[in-house]
């Protein structure tokens, strides 16, 4: 694990792991931070967080429309998983990975349904990814 | 991670990815090889600095992008002539790589990459610049 994280945060990102809602890409990503990219997890998620946040809702907004188009929809739903897959963030990964067989089948209600689950599951992992960054950033200030 | 045996200029990385993320996690594994990272949100913008004459010793390419795709952006490097160069196709795509290959690419990574293989990658690169310059 990165020497440069805290124990609470790192901690934190145990309990992540242990509960499926990351995997081990999210363990890989602390070992590239150093001390000459000391705020590389912080950035990375909060890039992911951002990013995912802009893509619910365009999800929303494509799946509102009156034609659905569900290439763009899949396109949009792609990245996202892409960027999950890449943090370590397993739950939304999967979810993106069902989401992507209703784009396939043209199902809008399938669609619709998985977006709520998928808000759901990126909510949580993100809520989660700023509380240990606070976490960080406490303890950082503390030890100043 | 390994550190770069550099002997002589640094390695001229381009990376084209409309992905923040996936593109900040990149340069970070390319900036403990000491690269010299490029960055391009397109195909087209990777093509243009081409076309303004930058040179690159390797390029790392997505394949969804806006404007133009990476088996296209590819395509037309290897068009103005840069055989050199050494691209790696990047997607999640696992389809991706006949794209990739058809289209150029020397290598294909699949997303999520894994961190530990560009490192030799890079290497590689360093030991034909390296060779060429002897």
């Amino acid at each position: 694990m990165a020497a440069t994280m805290k124990l609470g945060t790192l901690g934190h990102a145990a309990s992540m792991l242990s509960t499926g809602l990351l995997d081990e890409q999210f363990q890989k990503l602390l070992l590239l931070q150093d001390g000459s990219d000391p705020n590389f997890v912080a950035e990375t998620i909060t890039l992911f967080c951002e990013d995912g946040e802009r893509t619910i809702g365009e999800l929303t907004k494509q799946l509102d429309k009156r034609c659905v188009n569900f290439d763009e929809v899949a396109a949009f739903v792609h990245k996202l998983e892409g960027g999950s897959a890449t943090v370590g963030a397993q739950r939304v990964k999967n979810t993106c990975i069902q989401f992507l067989e209703f784009c396939k089948e043209k199902s809008r209600d399938g669609c619709l349904k998985t977006l709520d689950t998928l808000r759901v599951v990126f909510y949580d992992v993100s809520g989660k990814f700023k509380a240990m960054l606070q976490l960080e950033q406490q303890q950082a200030e503390a030890t100043k | 991670m390994m550190t770069s045996f550099v002997q002589g200029s640094p390695v001229k990385a381009l990376i084209v990815e409309d992905t923040a993320v996936h593109a900040l996690i990149l340069s970070t594994i390319l900036r403990k090889f000491h690269c010299e990272i490029t960055m391009a949100e397109n195909g087209n913008e990777a093509v243009q600095l081409f076309l303004e004459g930058k040179k690159f010793d390797i390029i790392f390419c997505d394949k969804d992008m806006p404007v133009m795709s990476g088996p296209e952006t590819i395509e037309k490097i290897r068009a103005l002539g840069e055989s050199h160069v050494k691209i790696v196709g990047i997607s999640a795509d696992y389809d991706a790589q006949e794209a990739f290959v058809s289209a150029g690419a020397d290598v294909f990574l699949p997303k999520p990459m894994k961190f530990d293989v560009v490192g030799p990658m890079i290497q590689e690169v360093i030991n034909k610049k390296n060779n060429s310059m002897v």
